[in-house]
């Protein structure tokens, strides 16, 4: 019990999964039985959720802002890696610092431009997508580029690899782990435009759309369940990358403290 | 003495000068390695430069490794004696820097790469592995490696993929006895593999340093005529030692010989005075 609250102390896993249940127990109980009732009760919001998805389509709604989600993530990662990797040559330098500003720019001014430049609904909110993941993933992707080392790249130099192949071991495949846990800790930031995104553009419906119907009529059971899907299902997402993480890069993981 | 006899340079350092931001680190350097050989002995060598902290030592293997250009000067390696490129040294650096994301098999296939077709760096990498000690990790992550491990994985690396001369940049350094002697066994190792290999070593460890070369620099300070300290270290005319002159070279156990003691304490004296 004691190392539970001693810095950097290790607990064993039982331990740990015991006090990690006993804290969501408590939140349950919190929620059940606190007497001010700024939530929805556990059972409204429950009933809400059932009917929802035999009512609204929650799932399918669900699928169709993943699967959004997914084609603006794949397209995104895409472009930020190539605008990252591109820094190697200094004449693309500006190119990935103004990529990394632009995460400053406000999505709602953005998608009027889009509107105008692609045709249909799907691309406008696609299009909106991309563009905002690709500025976030360019600015952590060479974040991550520049922690290389002089050593790392000397190294790689010494072995006569050459310049680009020395990049390619040492920055590419080396940090290809990194570049993953960038693309992990950005996709939240999709589900937080997908919302707005969805709103804008209603035709194709969308989880989004969803939860902008639940909050516009009052209906806080459904934005809470609302809620509570994206979060589960955030939480899906993160174990997925950090499952292909431990998959494809065993290594990875050998050096990170515990 | 062991009859011996100097062959062709192999390492020529033309005075060297390097400066960052108007700051002379390095002034004038030249030295020179020739390749020894010692008849009826298959053994290449061993030579040292020493250098106290800070004072450029690291600049000067970056420069010897073609990975630094100095501001003037020029090195050149190999019997061809052509200007350093990166590659053509091999550079154990002090952190012993491997790719961590290759098993340690390809983090030397990837060296044998270099100079082998895929099926000849194969076996070469199989032979580094059985003569480094190294076999039963083959498949093993560089983190999973131990320090001892990790060094001779870094050398057997830059052997796959160089020309005979390999520079250490403080082989020595944090390490306790037992590893200190490990290390001088694997260097030893690697002047045996042949008879062309020529290890260079850049330390602050002045007693192994001294024990394990046959030539040695001394990096420090020089005072003008009226004592006032000269900016960037270089190596004066009488800090070039020829131990295998001054019979101090190759034998097994130098380091408990007085002459060796007394010599190692001349150039406490003289570092000192620098």
């Amino acid at each position: 019990m004691k190392e539970l609250f001693s810095p950097n102390a290790q607990p064993r896993r039982t331990t740990f999964l015991l006090m990690a249940a006993g804290q969501g127990a408590l939140l349950l109980l919190l929620w059940l039985f606190y007497p001010l009732r700024m939530f929805p009760s556990l059972g409204e919001v429950l009933r809400s959720l059932q009917d929802m998805i035999t009512t609204q389509g929650l799932i399918q709604e669900l699928w169709a802002s993943m699967t959004t989600a997914l084609q603006a993530l794949t397209v995104a990662t895409i472009l930020a890696l190539l605008i990252s990797y591109l820094t190697a040559l200094p004449f693309f330098r500006p190119l990935a610092y103004a990529a990394s500003k632009m995460r400053y720019l406000t999505l709602t001014g953005l998608t009027f431009f889009m509107a105008l430049m692609v045709n249909s609904g799907h691309e406008v909110k696609l299009s909106v997508l991309i563009f905002a993941t690709t500025v976030y993933l360019v600015t952590g992707m060479t974040s991550v580029i520049l922690t290389t080392t002089q050593q790392e790249m000397d190294h790689a130099r010494t072995l006569g690899l050459g310049e680009w192949r020395s990049f390619l071991e040492v920055v590419v495949l080396g940090k290809l782990d990194d570049m993953l846990e960038v693309v992990r800790q950005n996709f939240a930031i999709i589900w937080t435009m997908i919302t707005l995104v969805e709103t804008l553009y209603q035709s194709e419906g969308g989880i989004g759309l969803l939860l902008y119907k639940q909050n516009r009529y009052l209906h806080l059971d459904g934005v809470v369940a609302i809620q509570l899907v994206i979060l589960a299902a955030g939480a899906a997402q993160d174990y997925l990358f950090t499952l292909l993480r431990r998959v494809f890069f065993p290594y990875s993981a050998l050096t990170t403290a515990r | 003495m062991t009859p011996y006899f100097y062959k062709a340079p192999v390492l020529t350092l033309d005075n060297v000068s390097m400066e960052y931001a108007g700051e002379t680190v390095l002034r004038d350097i030249s030295a020179q390695v020739l390749d020894v050989c010692r008849p009826g002995m298959n053994q290449g060598q061993v030579v040292g430069f020493y250098g106290r902290s800070g004072l450029g030592k690291s600049v000067l293997c970056r420069i010897m490794a073609g990975l630094l250009a100095p501001t003037r000067g020029t090195v050149h390696v190999g019997t061809e004696q052509v200007p350093v490129t990166p590659g053509a040294v091999g550079f154990v650096q002090q952190q012993y820097p491997l790719f961590n994301h290759r098993t340690l098999q390809d983090n030397l296939t990837v060296a044998a790469g270099r100079k082998f077709e895929p099926e000849e760096a194969r076996r070469q990498v199989d032979a580094y592995l059985e003569r480094f000690q190294l076999a039963p990790h083959r498949k093993k992550y560089p983190a999973h490696l131990s320090g001892g491990q990790r060094q001779r994985a870094a050398i057997a690396q830059q052997l796959l993929c160089s020309d005979h001369l390999i520079l250490l940049d403080e082989p020595f350094s944090g390490l306790d006895i037992a590893m200190i002697d490990e290390v001088k066994k694997i260097i030893l190792e690697v002047t045996t593999m042949d008879e062309l290999n020529t290890v260079v070593i850049v330390s602050h460890d002045i007693q192994t340093t001294t024990a394990l070369a046959d030539r040695l620099w001394l990096l420090g300070y020089e005072r003008d005529a009226e004592g006032k300290l000269l900016p960037g270290a270089t190596i004066s005319p009488q800090h070039q030692y020829n131990l295998a002159e001054m019979g101090l070279a190759w034998h097994e156990n130098v380091e408990a010989e007085p002459e060796f003691n007394r010599f190692v304490e001349h150039l406490k004296d003289e570092i000192r005075s620098t």
